[in-house]
């Protein structure tokens, strides 16, 4: 399919899903037609509700977060694989949404009462920023390990990028755990320690949505600045080089982007595993293979995939939700599994 | 001034390895032919590389129409010097027109935008390269004849004043090594300086203006083929017997013809 008429499907697709989610949620007492007029309420374009307003307002708070989300770590994905060259890179599979799950629950525990006393006393009321910025130079961080232990002569490569992504996932998930074990007996921070794990789009503040969709443009503004370059990337990057792309510059704008983008999903909605392999993945193979396509879509494709399995488990599961977190995870890895018995052929000559 | 593509003393060690490149130097004219032949591991295509400025060099300077390469900006050096790889990483799922845009990259705009003339030069690299007919194949459908004329296209499509080209013609038939090397040959006439690192002996002979002949990563010895295609100057440094004879060529001037001949 082309990419014009995809992204107009993707569009009308986005739409439906999100109408259709105002009615949808742990109570069932706001219909679909009311759900829309909150909503538009919430901007002056319609008289709010008598009842239940504040109600569908978090709904829409919840969906706002939902979409940032998927468009994130969709994005987050796309421009990996991109730099990476593999369909198989992923910020959950190589370690950078860990990294930035890390350096949140690191700041949570600083700002819940466990650091030095100057940084608990400048903490405060900067919580959502600072849990952003901890969970951005974890996810930096892991990206830049990663790169630069999977290069070697300016090549990547891809079992290296998979094992260090296991032991930087496996690093990162000790520490969690050591550090969920030091808060246990607090609640309040092993409550907001715990809701990472399984991930979280309810409850989310208009702060932390406005910080989301901040980090998402910005992380977007990168886009006409590497899809060019990343598609010049696919013949290696030594002629890319050759064709005059900065490839030192690219990959830098590109893996921070990714890492921004994941680091901001993760540090408002907590560990949400596999959009970020999924959704690329699929969008290449129902339209072209261009990253000046592909980029773009992920950012509706990404929302769809997430907003949609929401609404699908909400409606079939009613108040026995499960945490996106926990659904992608049952989704996405079987489909990893998928796509490494695609590439044996490519493992198996390492 | 002559416009000409410079190497001096040009040194270069992989990290960890000895130098690969050791005080090369060599010059390419605008019009000119050369063929850089030598034994394995010589450091011919690591000097290619260097002389494209892809390689920091850690000694020597390669300067093009007197500018340094080292100090032009990577869109400038791609609109000066095209380098043909010996092969890609990957063949991408793209048409042949597609792929010959990606030599326009240096000639885009800020916001990567191709125009008429981006579209223009495309076609006349298709054109120039013989594979007009093939812009809307699939680069994964070609031969590899096909396929690297496609490259050389690409490389056109940068419109640089040089050519650097890798071993193009080490998986072809006869028919289509004739046919690349008279491609390049006719390049060069146009007015570009065509630098080529070949084992093929005997198309060095026919096509080349000068062969340059490298040795554990130098040169030892250049001139035209007739003067360098010689048992005295060939076998030592290939420690090969070799046959030789003498043909006349396209031109009417006598070319020797080389043959690797096991000793008796």
């Amino acid at each position: 399919m082309a990419a014009r008429p995809l992204a107009i499907l993707l569009t009308l697709l986005l739409a439906g899903i999100l109408v259709a989610s105002l009615g949808v949620g742990s109570t069932d007492v706001v219909g679909v037609a009311d759900g829309v007029r909150g909503a538009l309420a919430m901007f002056g374009l319609a008289e709010p509700l008598e009842q239940y307003q504040v109600l569908v307002e978090l709904r829409v708070t919840r969906l706002l977060a939902t979409v940032g989300v998927g468009a994130a770590l969709a994005l987050s994905g796309a421009l990996l694989q991109g730099v990476f060259r593999n369909d198989l890179a992923s910020p959950s599979i190589i370690g950078v949404s860990s990294g930035a799950g890390l350096g949140a629950s690191l700041a949570i525990l600083v700002i819940g009462g466990y650091g030095p006393r100057f940084m608990i006393e400048n903490a405060v009321g900067f919580g959502p920023v600072i849990v952003t910025l901890a969970a951005l130079v974890g996810a930096a961080s892991c990206a830049w390990l990663v790169t630069t232990l999977s290069t070697a002569n300016g090549r990547i490569s891809v079992p290296m990028l998979l094992l260090v992504g296991i032991a930087v996932n496996a690093i990162a998930a000790g520490l969690l755990a050591a550090i969920q074990s030091w808060a246990l007996r607090d609640y309040d921070v092993s409550q907001a320690l715990f809701s990472w794990v399984f991930g979280r789009l309810e409850d989310r503040s208009a702060f932390q949505v406005g910080l989301l969709w901040s980090g998402l443009l910005a992380s977007a503004l990168v886009i006409p600045f590497v899809a060019l370059e990343l598609d010049l990337f696919a013949t290696g990057e030594e002629d890319a080089r050759a064709l005059g792309v900065n490839t030192g510059r690219v990959k830098l704008l590109a893996v921070l982007a990714a890492s921004a983008a994941a680091a901001i999903a993760v540090s408002v909605a907590g560990q949400i595993s596999f959009i970020g392999l999924v959704v690329p993945h699929v969008v290449r193979r129902i339209t072209t293979a261009s990253h000046r396509a592909v980029l773009p879509l992920c950012l509706l494709a990404g929302p769809v995939f997430l907003a949609g399995t929401e609404l699908a488990q909400r409606t079939l599961l009613g108040g026995a939700h499960l945490q996106p977190g926990v659904t992608m995870s049952l989704l996405g890895g079987p489909f990893f599994l998928f796509l490494l018995v695609r590439h044996r052929r490519e493992l198996r000559a390492w | 001034m002559v416009k000409l593509l410079k190497c001096e003393g040009a040194s270069y060690a992989y990290p960890g390895g000895t130098p690969a490149v050791d005080g090369a130097s060599l010059s390419v004219e605008q019009g000119r032919f050369v063929c850089i032949i030598g034994p394995n591991g010589a450091g011919k295509s690591t000097l290619l590389k260097g002389m494209a400025g892809l390689l920091p060099l850690d000694r020597g300077d390669v300067t093009v129409d007197g500018v340094a390469v080292s100090g032009l900006g990577s869109k400038a050096r791609a609109r000066t010097l095209a380098l043909v790889p010996q092969f890609l990483d990957a063949i991408p799922p793209l048409t042949v027109a597609s792929f010959v845009m990606g030599g326009r990259y240096g000639h885009l705009d800020s916001w990567r935008r191709a125009d008429m003339s981006d579209y223009e030069a495309v076609g006349a690299a298709l054109k120039a390269a013989h594979v007009e007919e093939l812009g809307e194949r699939l680069l994964g459908e070609l031969s590899g004849g096909q396929r690297q004329r496609v490259l050389i296209a690409r490389a056109l499509a940068q419109e640089a004043g040089y050519l650097l080209v890798d071993e193009p013609t080490s998986s072809l038939d006869p028919e289509h090594q004739l046919g690349v090397f008279n491609l390049l040959r006719e390049l060069a006439r146009s007015g570009r300086g065509v630098c080529v690192v070949t084992h093929d002996l005997n198309l060095a002979s026919q096509f080349a203006d000068e062969v340059a002949l490298m040795r554990a990563g130098s040169f030892a010895a250049m001139g035209c083929p007739t003067e360098l295609l010689t048992p005295e100057v060939l076998e030592p440094v290939y420690g090969a017997h070799f046959r030789f004879a003498s043909w006349g060529a396209g031109d009417g001037e006598e070319r020797p013809v080389v043959v690797p001949w096991a000793a008796q």
